[in-house]
């Protein structure tokens, strides 16, 4: 349980003093995929590092940048292209930047070094994500992991784009914040400042596209979407038929 | 002369700067991409396209102290073309790597990729002109990591939404979808007529919410 009282944390602090107010969501998954990440992130950088269900993403280090952790291993095999794209194209509806970390492959003891061999494929696929815009980051370890994280959370911070609501509501906020998520293209971090700017869902929906890219640290087109479904009509002759049976 | 501006690439070919010209690296790209050799390319080393162009830098580069920087951020500063940086990253070079990559990704904003030997950098560099062959060519569909544009459906993701309201199901959303079409009309709605599409009890757990 962090100390702070989730009220204005983040907010007060001056831009400048750095560390305790740096905040990085993180996966779940994490936890067991990179425990050492994590661990180095409060221990060694003295981060706030918030888990939760992201879903999306591996790491959001700011209100517009996801970072997802790769392995070169995965890189390496074509059978996760279809997968890894489908993730990254997802992303990039959410999130106005992305960013790749590729980390060496542990050796586990015992085992020999496996040499890394360098195939067309893997040289493809970066040369794909340069293209497509992505930011790589390559990183021999989870700790090396862990320092990148918070470079990038610190370069963030400094053009003040750092998350900086409480990222744990309680109670009736709870239901709020999982009423936000359920709103498609929209990151857990917008999600969180909806709940921290907002008052209540009803004014939410009546803001308008200005109002909603200030309070949710939205960009305009990302705003304009947001806005877009709020106002949406419901059309039942639209919803996908047939109706999944529910419960058989 | 230092020259970092962009010059005219010819569709599917390789600018390459003159001091690249009888090297190993070169001799591996000839046959697989169309490279031209070019005097004063500057601070260059290879012009994949009009806008993408590359810069190598050798272990010795790292080895032999901050020098490269200089270059890099005499390139940054005097370029708009995208620059991506090849570095060669091995068990000499390998303690250097963390501080060229905060000065190039992180600071400089460019592309930084690490290859083992001039053999890789090559097989790296083929790979990189097909991708830009392809972006020229319009055919950007054939890139997995661009996002296309497509328009969902709204109403599933909407269904989902009013779903979340404590004590609001299935039947209970759709019915409150169909009385007030959209989730700024439902939030407005007073508690009568919340009341007298799914009940009384129910209706005091949304306008609540």
């Amino acid at each position: 349980v962090p100390e702070h009282s989730p009220s204005l944390a983040g907010i007060s602090r001056v831009p400048g003093e750095h560390s305790p107010s740096l905040c990085i969501l993180a996966d779940s998954r994490e936890i067991c995929s990179g425990p050492e990440v994590l661990s180095c992130l409060r221990a060694v950088h003295r981060l706030r590092v918030q888990v939760c269900s992201l879903g999306t993403s591996d790491y959001i280090v700011s209100n517009r940048l996801a970072v997802d952790r790769l392995l070169q291993s995965e890189l390496q095999s074509p059978g996760n292209r279809s997968k890894l794209s489908q993730r990254l194209q997802r992303l990039q509806g959410i999130f106005e930047r992305i960013c790749v970390i590729v980390e060496t492959d542990r050796v586990r003891p015992g085992e020999t070094s496996r040499c890394f061999q360098r195939t067309q494929y893997y040289d493809g696929v970066l040369s794909a994500l340069v293209q497509a815009g992505v930011r790589i980051l390559f990183s021999s370890c989870q700790e090396e992991t862990a320092a990148l994280l918070k470079e990038l959370a610190l370069l963030e911070h400094r053009k003040d784009a750092a998350i900086q609501v409480p990222t744990e509501p309680e109670g009736h906020q709870r239901d709020i914040l999982s009423f936000y998520l359920s709103i498609p293209n929209l990151s857990y971090g917008a999600a969180l400042n909806l709940c921290h700017s907002f008052s209540s869902i009803t004014a939410v929906a009546n803001s308008s596209v200005p109002a909603l890219a200030a309070g949710a640290r939205l960009s305009r087109p990302q705003a304009e979407e947001l806005h877009r479904f709020l106002r949406h009509d419901f059309d039942l002759q639209l919803l996908p038929q047939p109706l999944p049976a529910k419960g058989k | 002369p230092v020259t970092a501006g962009s010059i005219v690439v010819p569709f599917g070919h390789v600018i390459g700067n003159e001091k690249w010209r009888g090297s190993e690296l070169a001799q591996r790209l000839q046959g697989k991409v169309k490279l031209i050799f070019e005097d004063g390319l500057g601070l260059v080393d290879f012009h994949l396209s009009n806008r993408t162009c590359i810069l190598l830098i050798s272990e010795a580069d790292l080895v032999a102290g901050d020098e490269f920087k200089r270059r890099l951020v005499r390139f940054r500063n005097a370029s708009s073309l995208r620059g991506i940086v090849i570095v060669e990253k091995t068990q000499i070079s390998d303690q250097y790597y963390p501080g060229v990559q905060k000065l190039v990704v992180l600071e400089l904003g460019m592309v930084l990729l690490p290859v083992a030997n001039q053999g890789e950098a090559s097989q790296l560099i083929i790979q990189l002109v097909s991708v830009c062959v392809r972006e020229q060519s319009r055919d950007r569909s054939s890139n997995p990591f661009v996002r296309r544009q497509r328009a969902e459906r709204a109403e599933p993701a909407l269904l989902q939404a009013v779903q979340r309201i404590p004590g609001v199901g299935r039947s209970k959303a759709l019915l409150l979808l169909q009385r007030f079409c959209s989730l700024q009309r439902l939030c407005n709605a007073a508690i009568h007529e919340l009341e007298q599409a799914v009940g009384q009890t129910a209706a005091q757990q949304i306008y609540t919410f």
